[in-house]
Order: C-alpha cells, then sequence, then structure tokens
C-alpha cells in the first residue's frame, strides 16, 4: 500500500509539467491578451506593462521563469486583472470558501442522498420507493442555476429567512443555500445510485447465506449489504466532490461567496493567465489527491482491490 | 504675467459656501439612525492605487477614499478639493494651484502639494508600469509621454512643489480643460511613506493612508469592501454617511432581487426592465443620460469597396430608425444619435446636422436615393457586408434589428458575426472587419474627449477615417477659448462623411433606494462622492 502511494505520488510531477506546459501555450494561443481593451494602450505604456510583469520575453523564457518561481518561491504569479493581489492572495482567500460550502454541500448530498437511496431499496416497490424515486428525479431535473433563484425567492424574498447571497466570514446562514443550491442535483444522483446497487447487493449470495444464517436484518445490512452498496456511489463521489470543492462558477457569481470558482472563468475571459494558470494547478493537485484518497478507500472496503494494489 | 482663469472666481465663491459640495441636509430632514450605504458593483474591483485603478467601479471607492485637486458637484461641474483655486499662465501651459493648508491624510500628517508630485511621477513610472499612464499623456504634462517611453527620469515631469501649498504644472501644449481633468483618480495624491512600507499591498486595509472622506476599513475581494468615516479629513464635520458597504453580485438579477429584499440600496437594472421598474418604482427607478455614445464603424482602410462611397455610408446611417432601437429594443432611457458627441457632454451644444432634422420617412427615402446613385439597390448590384460585434445579448439585439431595416429598406445583405469580447478587440483593432460595434466613454467633460477618436493619429480610430479638416479642427481646439463652432464644423463632416454611424448615446439605468439621497443625477459622469450623499429615515 505505502509503495503504492509513493508511485502515485511521483508521477504527479511529470504531469503537473506537462499540464502546465500544453496550458500555458493553449491560452496564448487565445487572441487578445490581459492589456487588450476597448481603449487600447498607446504603445509606450504597452511596452512598460509588458516590461513590467516579463511578458516581453520569448514565451519559453515566461514558461521557464513560472516554473522557476513557483518551484523556488511558491510563487503563482500576479493577477493581471486584481492589480493590488496575487495568484497566491487570491487562492488563499478564495479557496477556503469554495471548500467550506463545497464540503457542506458534499455532506448534505450523502446524508441524505444515502439513507434515501437505502430507505427506497429496502422498501422495495413501496410507496417509500416511489416518493423517493420521484423526489429523486425531481431534483435531478433542477439544475443549480433554475434551483438557487428559487431558494432566493422562498428563503430571502418571500421568507426573509436567509441572506440572498454573500458570505461574511461563512456563518452558516450564508452557507445553506449555496450548499443545498449546488448539492441537490447530486443528492438526487447518489440515492439513485445507492437505491441500485443496495437492491443488487441485497440479491446476491452472500446476503442470501447472511439470512440463511439467521443473522438480523439490521446486521445484515449495517454489515455486509452496505460496503459493497456504496462503492458505485463512491466512485461517482470521488469526480463530484472535486468539482464541489473547486466551486461552481455559477454559485460564486449567484450567491457572491467570493470563491474560486469564478476566478477560473473570470481568468479565461480577462485573459488573466498566471490565474488561469495557478486554478488549472490548484483543481489538478486537488484531482489528483482526491483520487488518490478514493483509491485508497476503494481498497479499504474491498478485498479484491486491496491484494491487487 | 499671469491671470485669473475664469473658473477662479466661480472657486473662490464656492469656497465660500461650502455646504454646496458637501452633503446638503435640508432643515427638518429625519436622518436614519444607521448611516450606511450598501450597493452592489458586477465586478471585483482592479485596484484601490489611484495612479493603478482601471475600472469604473473601482474609481468609485477611490475617489472616497483620496481627494484629488478638484472635485465635482452634483452637476459635474469643479469644485475645490484640496486645491482652492488655480491660475494659469499667459500662455495657457503653466498652471499653479493653491493648496489648503488644513487637508490630512488619515494618519494625521498633512496633505502637500509634494504628494501630488509624487503621485504624478508615480503615474508615468515605467517601472510602475500604470496601464493609466496614458491619462497623464491625455493631460499633456511636460515629458510625460518621453517619461513612459523611458527616454527621461520620472524627476522631468513637469510637476513641481515650490511650497507645500503651491503645485506648479507644467504643460506640452495648451489645453483648455486641463482643470476638470484632475478631477480623475490618476492625478489623485499618494502616501510616498505608506507604499514605500508596504509596497503592493499598501492598499490592503489597515496599511492603506488616504486623504479622502473615507478610508478602508475592510475588503474581502469578490464578497465586500467597506470604507468608514475618516476623521481626519478636513471636511468631515459635513460627511453624514458613517459606512459605505459595496458587495460585489456577478448576477444583475440577483442584484436586483436582493435590492428588492432591501440588502443592498443601488444596483443596475437589467437590461430591459427599466419600463417594468420605473412603473413598479417610480421614484427609486433611474435612467440618467450617461458621458457614452454607441455606433457602428466603417472599415475604411481593408473594407469592402461600397464602403469607400460617402453615399453608402449615408444610406446606411440613414435607414437605421434610431427611435426603433432605443424606445422599442433597449428601453433604457437612451437618447437617438446623430452626433458623434453626446448633447450632455459640457459646453456641447448639438448641432443641427441635416439628418437629424427630417423624418424617419424623408431618411428613408433619402437612404434609397443616395444608395441608387451609388449603384446599388433594387436596380444595381445588391450590397452586402458583414456586422462584427461581440457576444452580448443588447448588442446582438441591436445588429439583428439594424440588419432587418437595412435589408427591409434598402435590400442590403448583411451578415452578423459575434465574437467573445478580447477576440473581438483584437479583430477589430486589426482592421480585420467590414462594419463594426463600437461605443465610446468620455475620459472627461468636454467634446474632445470623442471627437479626437475620429482623427487620423487617434490609436482608438479602428475605422481609420482621416479627414485633414477633422484633423485641423481638432488641432485648433486645443487652444481655442470657444470651441464649439470648431467643434460643430466636425460633427457636420461628420454627418457627410459618415465614418460611424452614431445610433444612441447612453444612459445609466439604477436603482436607488428612495432613503438615499444627495445623489448627483445630473452630473453625467456619474462621479458621485458619498461625502455627498445621507440616508433619511424610512
Amino acid at each position: 500500500m505505502f509503495n503504492y502511494t509513493l508511485r502515485r505520488l511521483l508521477t504527479v510531477i511529470p504531469t503537473l509539467l506537462v499540464l502546465i506546459v500544453f496550458s500555458f501555450y493553449l491560452m496564448r494561443l487565445a487572441p487578445g491578451g490581459p492589456f487588450t481593451s476597448e481603449k487600447p494602450l498607446p504603445p509606450a505604456v504597452m511596452q512598460n506593462v509588458l516590461e513590467r510583469y516579463g511578458m516581453d520575453q520569448p514565451l519559453y523564457v515566461q514558461l521557464w521563469t513560472y516554473i522557476k518561481n513557483i518551484v523556488f518561491h511558491f510563487d503563482f504569479g500576479p493577477s493581471f486583472a486584481q492589480k493590488d493581489r496575487t495568484v497566491n492572495d487570491v487562492i488563499v482567500q478564495g479557496f477556503p470558501v469554495t471548500l467550506t460550502y463545497g464540503f457542506w454541500s458534499a455532506v448534505f448530498v450523502l446524508v441524505l442522498g444515502i439513507p434515501l437511496g437505502i430507505i427506497a431499496a429496502l422498501r422495495h416497490n413501496s410507496i417509500w420507493d416511489y416518493t423517493m424515486t420521484g423526489l429523486a428525479i425531481f431534483s435531478q431535473i433542477f439544475p443549480n442555476f433554475v434551483l438557487a433563484p428559487i431558494l432566493v425567492l422562498l428563503f430571502t424574498l418571500s421568507w426573509g429567512l436567509l441572506p440572498g447571497g454573500g458570505w461574511n466570514g461563512g456563518q452558516w446562514e450564508y452557507i445553506v443555500m449555496p450548499a443545498i443550491a449546488l448539492g441537490t442535483s447530486y443528492m438526487a444522483g447518489v440515492a439513485r445510485l445507492t437505491r441500485g446497487s443496495m437492491l443488487e447487493v441485497l440479491n446476491a449470495p452472500f446476503i442470501l447465506t447472511a439470512r440463511a444464517k439467521g443473522l438480523p436484518e439490521r446486521v445484515i445490512i449495517w454489515r455486509h449489504a452496505l460496503k459493497p452498496a456504496l462503492l458505485p456511489t463512491l466512485t461517482y463521489m470521488g469526480p463530484v466532490f472535486v468539482y464541489m470543492i473547486t466551486g461552481s462558477v455559477f454559485i460564486d457569481v449567484f450567491f457572491s461567496t467570493g470563491g474560486i470558482g469564478q476566478d477560473f472563468i473570470d481568468g479565461a475571459y480577462s485573459r488573466d493567465y498566471s490565474m488561469l494558470l495557478g486554478l488549472a494547478i490548484l483543481y489538478s493537485l486537488l484531482t489528483f489527491t482526491l483520487n488518490l484518497m478514493l483509491d485508497l478507500m476503494y481498497a479499504w472496503i474491498d478485498p479484491k482491490v486491496r491484494s491487487s494494489l | 504675467m499671469k491671470y485669473r482663469s475664469a473658473i477662479v472666481p466661480f472657486l473662490l465663491s464656492t469656497t465660500l459656501m461650502t455646504a454646496a459640495f458637501a452633503a446638503d441636509v435640508p432643515e427638518g430632514t429625519q436622518l436614519a439612525a444607521d448611516q450606511t450605504f450598501t450597493y452592489r458593483v458586477l465586478d471585483e474591483f482592479s485596484s484601490f492605487d489611484p495612479q493603478v485603478v482601471e475600472d469604473v467601479n473601482g474609481s468609485e471607492v477611490v475617489r472616497d477614499l483620496f481627494e484629488g485637486l478638484y472635485n465635482q458637484n452634483a452637476d459635474g461641474e469643479i469644485v475645490p478639493g484640496v486645491a482652492l483655486s488655480h491660475t494659469v499662465s499667459e500662455d495657457n501651459m503653466t498652471y499653479t494651484f493653491t493648496l489648503r493648508d488644513d487637508a490630512k491624510w488619515s494618519d494625521g500628517k498633512p496633505v502637500t502639494a509634494s504628494d501630488f508630485v509624487y503621485a504624478w511621477q508615480r503615474a508615468v513610472d515605467p517601472e510602475l508600469a500604470s496601464p493609466y499612464a496614458w491619462y497623464m499623456e491625455l493631460m499633456s504634462i511636460q515629458n510625460g509621454a518621453a517619461i513612459i517611453a523611458g527616454e527621461k527620469p520620472i524627476t522631468d515631469l513637469g510637476v513641481s512643489a515650490p511650497d507645500d501649498h503651491t503645485l506648479v504644472v507644467q504643460l506640452s501644449q495648451p489645453l483648455p480643460y486641463f482643470a476638470k481633468m484632475v478631477t480623475h483618480a490618476t492625478t489623485f495624491p499618494a502616501p510616498k511613506w505608506a507604499i514605500e512600507e508596504h509596497g503592493q499591498e499598501w492598499t490592503r486595509p489597515g496599511n492603506i493612508v488616504s486623504n479622502g472622506a473615507y478610508v478602508l476599513t475592510e475588503h474581502v475581494p469578490k464578497e465586500r469592501s467597506v470604507r468608514e468615516r475618516n476623521e481626519m479629513y478636513w471636511d468631515n464635520d459635513k460627511t453624514v454617511l458613517e459606512r459605505v458597504v459595496t458587495l460585489v453580485i456577478g448576477d444583475e438579477a440577483q442584484g436586483l432581487t436582493r435590492w428588492r429584499a432591501g440588502e443592498v440600496d443601488k444596483t443596475d437594472i437589467p437590461s430591459g426592465q427599466f419600463p417594468t421598474l420605473k412603473e413598479e418604482f417610480p421614484d427609486q427607478a433611474y435612467a440618467l443620460p450617461r458621458l457614452c455614445n454607441y455606433y457602428m464603424t466603417f472599415n475604411l482602410k481593408d473594407g469592402p469597396e461600397p464602403f469607400q462611397d460617402a453615399r453608402v455610408r449615408q444610406a446606411l446611417s440613414y435607414a437605421l430608425d434610431r427611435d426603433v432601437i432605443v424606445e422599442r429594443v433597449l428601453q433604457g432611457g437612451q437618447f437617438p444619435a446623430y452626433t458623434f458627441t453626446p448633447g450632455a457632454t459640457d459646453g456641447f451644444e448639438v448641432p443641427e446636422v441635416d439628418y437629424a432634422n427630417m423624418t424617419q420617412a424623408e431618411r428613408d427615402a433619402k437612404a434609397k436615393e443616395l444608395l441608387a446613385a451609388a449603384g446599388y439597390g433594387p436596380d444595381g448590384d445588391t450590397l452586402s457586408f458583414t456586422y462584427l460585434y461581440n457576444t452580448s445579448e443588447s448588442h446582438q439585439q441591436i445588429a439583428i434589428v439594424a440588419s432587418q431595416m437595412w435589408k427591409q429598406k434598402l435590400g442590403v445583405d448583411v451578415t452578423l458575426e459575434n465574437q467573445e469580447w478580447k477576440v473581438f478587440l483584437e479583430t477589430r483593432g486589426n482592421q480585420n472587419f467590414e462594419l463594426a460595434r463600437g461605443a465610446w466613454c468620455g475620459d472627461y467633460n468636454e467634446a474632445s474627449t470623442f471627437l479626437d477618436l475620429l482623427t487620423s493619429q487617434s490609436g482608438y480610430n479602428d475605422g481609420k477615417y482621416s479627414n485633414a479638416r477633422v484633423d485641423e479642427l481638432m488641432a485648433e481646439a486645443k487652444s481655442s477659448q470657444d470651441t464649439n463652432p470648431l467643434y460643430f464644423e466636425v460633427e457636420e463632416i461628420l454627418s457627410q462623411d459618415m465614418p460611424v454611424i452614431p445610433i444612441y448615446h447612453a444612459s445609466i439605468n439604477m436603482m436607488l433606494s428612495d432613503q438615499i439621497k444627495g445623489w448627483p443625477v445630473n452630473n453625467v459622469e456619474q462621479n458621485w462622492y458619498a461625502k455627498d450623499l445621507y440616508k433619511v429615515a424610512e
């Protein structure tokens, strides 16, 4: 297991390098630059600006400087759009925000989705099952950009219970709506997946054996059925969780959370090269870490996987 | 020999009536207990550094945090700020500002002329590389351009401080509207000691030292910023608003929802919603003239052959029913435009260009005639071209309506093409277009901020229009005391040459809570100062 983890960790470096080089050149292929504006800068001013950011250098020199700064100073460069701040500043401020509401959103997804799925499976073809399935389908067709305005209309405008947006240091009332809006359709997905795999597991021979041995139903469900039934959900939740904690552009813009999701899109529009690259690196590191954790969890849950590591 | 400029008697008189440019609360007004003004901004600010800030919202904050030589009053006229008055030399090349002696920085240090010298040198310093260095160039400060180009040291800039309360500015050419330009953020003073101590982080709360009516006390990028009354401000006694809060709300509709919920006092109106909101909230929905125009520009360099014929350009311009575009499509209180310069521009009287006075039916008939004379239309060749605009719903609506009008009235085939913003700018800037959308907002409140755009040497002249007479007139306007006749002639030439099709002059649409009073509705630059506002009780 240790060797496996080490091997996986070592592959990060070349992967990241390839990612940086590709993204770096791809970004530069897009027409326009960070300083292209409705009022074009006079050539002398443009020259000064480019020099200040080292953008007058050939591309490979800029790339080398960029990588060097990351490796030796952990410096992801300046933001061209938010001129008083660096990319490090932006990540340090915005990432905890998206991590927070992403985390609570994931909690919402799991805490609600899994029990719903289990209940539906246990009460297969009952009113419980139909209600749950209906609810899940209903939730799944509500993308966050439809759900969020509805939540605001209800909780803010009609009932005056929650603030319509903002973050305020992450007080709970500011987290509720972003977490629900972000998580609802995934929650439905989790519920349906859990239901499906639970049904499958409950019909598996080893459950039959357990029942034949006269084990109480509670023990069968909790000790024997749950773990294998959760495998597909785990697979599903891996990428979803990455998506959640790296922030949703829509949630950030709509609820004005100040998270980093919006920086990625803004960075693309404003050609904020270092911001885009910095976030791309952060996203890939997160994806990598979570995938690794997921694989290790697989191994913990599934003995077949464990023995193959 | 020096004489006082025309503005000075006016300035001196306003100095005596200081109440006229601070929050002017009528007697008997019941003020709200909580004097907090909260408003929505679309995006995170580019900077709070006066010499670096580029965006409109950032400049609004900077105007509250810092105070320049002059401020603007509710009508957009200049009134004393740190400077009480100025004199101008006979050749109009030297401006001497007298600074008040009670202006202080938020740390208690006096604001001196050398703070302005430092700031102005900083603005052109190639090392700071402010994109707004071009504004100093525009102000024609002696050696500004050479310093930006790295040919001279910053100490050669034509600005000096003979004593703490005198600032002398040397221009490279006379500029009749120079005094108006010093209300711009780029010209605000900067605290050298704070900048040297904190470097790039000097604008953060806690580090920042400022001389305006407010100080920055909180800033969570992309979420909120808070500025609070500056006790050290020379006119602090007259400030009424205690706190000003900005909330970044990227979604316009959500901005409106939060305005309805009472979370913000001011927000923009999503496009097309002004009429219904005006009906619902007659006293809180505003459409105010704004110093911006919207036009279409012909590519006269590499564009299609027919565009070289002024009759074709005129025909296309005449056939556009601006009233329909403004009243039916945009519905936000914009003004149909027949001149390049907005009528709201200070000192500019809209000249009577021919086609402005025709009815639309007359214009349509004339358009057909002109196009036929140029050899296009039903009896000639079919005119076809591509109209380029940047991706946006309202630009698209205008493009569709315009292409329909051309098609129906003149039989012209227009292909519409939209591009992402920066791609569009690059394409237009490289003259890779036929007809393209354009818009311009004035950098200062004087007609040349618009008309200079159409001179041959202008870096912003994307259509590459060139008319020697226009160049001559605009050059003459720089040193003329009576510019209107010159600008009239330029507009007259433009209406004949029609290098651009003016569509409308812009308005700003906003919802402003009726508790907030003192908003400068007549200031077409919409330069507002929180110190002039106050909040009444509900």
